[in-house]
């Protein structure tokens, strides 16, 4: 057998390996109800914010912890523990996805990641009629 | 109606040259064709000509956008969306490749320029090349047409006026007026691109993927007219071009992502990061397989396979940042603009074409018949540059999560440590990849001996066993995979530092490879240090505020730092000053002190982390680092009070009754108080109330101390008045928020009781994160060397042929 084709074999296992190892250390995408299921595994979990419950943040006590409310994409609600600060511009988010595990009626996060689609999006923001700017430029003088 | 103000010729005018350099391109595409395929001169002539046609059409569209911009024509939907009138002249390049349309005018401006340099050389594939570049230059001015060809829209145009084709906003109300653009204003720039690292790197990344298309046509070029070998001569420089150039951009996004995003480091392997490291990576290890063979031979197909892959992955890239199909997995993924179809027609195309011209061409590749010698050059860097191409494809692989989800309909998220998961992987492919770097070059290609080689390495593997041993234990090293990995970058720095100096007698004109890879080899271990002794130092708070954190203070990775408390944070003190305004700016002075002997604190520096404030796109937060020689001091606001002034909500609390003995000292919200004396004084000295000289007033004596160290005396009365009426007279500071009442002496023990209001202060304050990263400048030192390397082997191929 030539040292080529031994690389080749080499090769071809490896990246078999990297296959199978990007898989098994992937996370998956779910869901509250999901998340209870299994309180050892870690989840993905997409969902919006519940505006109408308070947050709790205080950075007095802790400023690694922020408690809110949240909505999965099946609409279920769940007590949210970030063990982090509030993110900055929090309650313009659209989208929310937090990366945790759940305890007992809590889902605890450690990481959290925004869409604020406004950054980058299309769409069309709100025109400001004269009267609105010549308002916003008085103010400004 | 007519509208007053509009300049619509510029728009006609762009559009014209959108056409124009669309029609030439097609024009020069077919010409270039038809002449590499009858090699013949007229054709050639008007594929030249063509092409510069198309140059100086997009040329012309880059002007007139520019010239757009800076004007400030809002009626033109890609100036409003991109700009505003009270955005500074400065960021007018950041607002021309915010958009899709401006990035890919970005990129086919490049395209062009590399285009006409290569027409004007003039080397022996050069129509063939250019058909292929050509080609190129179809799709991507495709895209700026903005046309319905069977209700498929064909490009998004960058000349659209939204009065009139956008017909979502005809209706506002704004529009029923005819002066109405004197009341237009943008929608303004991202305040993410409002940063002077984005007018720098996104054309040098856009180069760096233009450049890719150089290799990549001149190898299809090389199959196409089957001169497997004859192509890597004139492709050589612009290969390495490429891998500089590219490389550079790449880094400028690891510094932009330093500086000025709250990553918390230089690369964290977000998927766009990784999007435009993988061809980098396949790129490199073409480079060095188009090196064997032109040298010995018998790798072709690899090479071509790498050289085709680098470019392909260029564009799977673009995809994968600009169809949206990131969308959750990155912090700066771009939503889709419709165009991903086209992007995907693009990329399956040359996918397509790529693999046909591999397996035609497959059974007349050049081979070697002889089986390789295990001590030869060639083998190590074949070797090592498929370790290159595993470590893009696990990369890849990762970094695809979202795509495979799309196809096996699969919910696959992307690792949640994505540094650990990724490091886990590339570190084994880093070490292996210093290890070939650092003896290969002391093999001779063909044979050589083993006995004269191993010779050879054995004054630089015992230097480096000695420092990397050195260096291991000063910084306390003991992972044994990182400590390997020092080991292999000091061997792979020695090693090519010796082979230079003795071996090549330190000539510049072989310096090249040398010192390109002394520069990997000083950026990985720059890279090493900096990341994994790095040290988050807002953790280490002084005694008395962990008390007051709760037991529940697990994660910690910020601090809360009141206004002007002082907090000790590893060698330092930090106190925070206050915030600044400056425009859309808040800034947060951050001081940083030291302790001298006698006790005070001096000012080392102050940092000035901000916040953009931005009401329509959302506030963003930007880290502030002080540089020093041996280290970085990065330090970001994670969270504070923006909106100024809920301070006249202040209130007294309740009052607190408390006995003090004289010499007592007390801890208050705002201040530390110790009762000094109380004495009788004399009731002619009281000014307050009239008193008669029978009565008695006793003055307690209290010193206040604020958090600025200064001191404040209160000095509250108790009386008896007409042997019976008893009272007190309190005193209080309002700058500390104290009221303090006497209101009884106990004759028992001494002590006087006192009442103390406190105000129920809410003081200003940011929750921060400080991390230090230990000889981060060795990983920019090593990229700049790097840099260096592959400018010198660059001028070499280009000035000897060499």
């Amino acid at each position: 057998m030539k040292k080529t084709h031994i690389i080749g074999i080499i090769i071809i296992a490896i990246s078999i390996g990297v296959i199978f190892g990007s898989i098994n250390d992937s996370s998956t995408y779910s869901n509250f109800t999901e998340s209870s299921k299994n309180e050892q595994a870690e989840f993905h979990i997409v969902g919006y914010l519940n505006k109408e419950k308070p947050q709790v943040y205080e950075p007095q006590k802790n400023p690694d912890l922020f408690q809110f409310y949240m909505y999965d994409k099946d609409s279920v609600e769940r007590k949210v523990v970030l063990h982090k600060s509030k993110p900055q511009d929090f309650d313009r988010s659209e989208q929310i996805v937090i990366i945790g595990k759940s305890k007992k009626n809590e889902f605890h996060a450690d990481q959290i990641l925004m869409k604020c689609p406004s950054k980058y999006d299309n769409g069309s923001p709100k025109f400001q009629s004269p009267e609105e700017l010549e308002k916003e430029r008085t103010a400004n003088s | 109606m007519k509208y007053i103000g509009e300049h619509l010729f510029v728009g006609q005018l762009g559009n014209f040259f959108v056409v124009t350099s669309f029609c030439f391109a097609l024009l020069a595409m077919l010409s270039y064709f038809y002449a590499s395929r009858n090699e013949d001169k007229t054709w050639k002539k008007l594929a030249n000509v063509s092409f510069i046609g198309h140059t100086a059409s997009v040329f012309g569209i880059v002007a007139v956008l520019f010239y757009m911009l800076m004007n400030q024509y809002f009626e033109y939907y890609y100036v409003w969306q991109h700009s505003s009138k009270a955005l500074p002249l400065r960021y007018i390049f950041s607002c021309f490749w915010e958009g899709q349309e401006g990035s890919f005018l970005l990129w086919t401006f490049w395209h062009t320029v590399l285009g006409s340099i290569i027409i004007w050389r003039n080397g022996k594939l050069t129509t063939s090349v250019m058909a292929i570049f050509s080609s190129v230059q179809v799709f991507l001015s495709s895209m700026l047409l903005g046309v319905y060809i069977l209700e498929y829209k064909v490009g998004s145009n960058p000349f659209t006026v939204l009065l009139r084709d956008h017909p979502e906003f005809v209706n506002l109300p704004l529009f029923k007026s005819a002066d109405y653009l004197l009341h237009l204003d943008g929608r303004g720039l991202n305040p993410l691109l409002q940063n002077y690292w984005m007018t720098i790197h996104p054309p040098t990344l856009f180069l760096g993927f233009a450049s890719t298309l150089v290799p990549f046509a001149y190898a299809l070029a090389g199959l196409w007219k089957k001169r497997y070998n004859e192509w890597i001569k004139p492709a050589m420089p612009w290969t390495l071009f490429s891998v500089m150039i590219l490389g550079t951009g790449i880094l400028m996004g690891g510094a932009w992502a330093y500086e000025a995003l709250s990553f918390g480091g230089f690369w964290a392997w977000d998927p766009v990061e990784n999007a435009s490291l993988v061809p980098w990576l396949t790129l490199v290890g073409g480079m060095h397989l188009m090196l064997i063979q032109e040298k010995k031979g018998g790798v072709s197909f690899t090479m071509f396979g790498l050289v085709l892959i680098s470019f392909i992955l260029i564009l799977y890239s673009t995809f994968l940042t600009r169809s949206g199909i990131l969308g959750d997995s990155s912090v700066h993924a771009f939503t889709d603009l419709g165009m991903s179809g086209q992007l995907l027609l693009y990329l399956l195309s040359y996918i397509f074409i790529a693999i046909v011209a591999l397996v035609v061409n497959y059974k007349s590749l050049p081979r070697n018949k002889k089986e390789e010698d295990l001590w030869t050059r060639e083998f190590w860097m074949f070797t090592g540059s498929l370790v290159l191409f595993i470590s893009s494809f696990q990369i890849l692989i990762s970094t695809s999560i979202p795509v495979i989800n799309k196809i096996f309909g699969s919910a696959l998220a992307p690792p949640s440590d994505a540094i650990s998961h990724y490091n886990s992987w590339q570190i084994p492919f880093v070490i292996l990849v210093l290890l070939f770097m650092s003896f290969s070059q002391f093999l001779k290609y063909k044979k050589s001996a083993f006995k004269s080689f191993s010779k050879a390495i054995l004054r630089s593997l015992i230097a480096a066993v000695v420092i990397s041993g050195i260096i291991g234990f000063l910084l306390k090293m003991t992972n044994p995979f990182e400590l390997f990995l020092l080991f292999t970058g000091s061997f792979a720095v020695l090693g090519n530092l010796d082979y230079w100096l003795s071996i090549l007698k330190g000539k510049f004109r072989h310096a090249g490879s040398s010192i390109s890879h002394i520069g990997f080899g000083v950026m990985m271990i720059g890279a090493l240090i900096s990341m994994s002794q790095q040290k988050n130092i807002s953790n280490n708070t002084s005694s008395f505020d962990v008390e007051q954190l709760g037991d529940e203070f697990e994660n910690k990775e910020n601090i809360l730092l009141m206004e002007n408390d002082t907090l000790s944070m590893d060698d330092y003190y930090v106190s925070y000053r206050g915030k600044e305004e400056e425009g859309v700016n808040v800034y947060f002075l951050v001081e940083y002190m030291k302790r001298l002997p006698n006790g005070d604190f001096e000012s080392v520096f102050t940092l000035k982390p901000r916040v953009q404030t931005n009401p329509r796109m959302g506030n963003v937060a930007e880290p502030d680092t002080r540089h020093f020689l041996d280290k970085d001091i990065y330090t970001h606001v994670t969270w504070a009070i923006l909106e100024e002034d809920k301070k006249d909500e202040e209130e007294y609390g309740e009052p607190e009754v408390k006995n003090v003995k004289v010499g007592d000292t007390l801890y208050l919200k705002q201040s530390i108080v110790i009762l000094d004396s109380v004495r009788r004084i004399l009731p002619v000295d009281i000014k307050q109330v009239e008193l008669q000289e029978s009565d008695i007033a006793v003055e307690a004596k209290l010193t206040a101390w604020d958090f600025n160290t200064k001191k404040h005396t209160l000095r509250p009365l108790f009386i008896v008045k007409d042997t019976s009426e008893i009272y007190g007279l309190p005193d209080g500071i309002e700058d500390i928020g104290l009221k303090v009442s006497f209101n009884n002496i106990n004759p028992k023990d001494g002590s006087i009781e006192l009442t103390f209001n406190q105000k129920n202060v809410s003081r200003d304050f940011i929750v921060m994160q400080a991390i230090v990263f230990p000889y981060i400048n060795l990983l920019w030192l090593g990229c700049f060397i790097m840099i260096i390397g592959t400018i010198i082997a660059i001028y070499s191929r280009v000035k000897f042929g060499k």
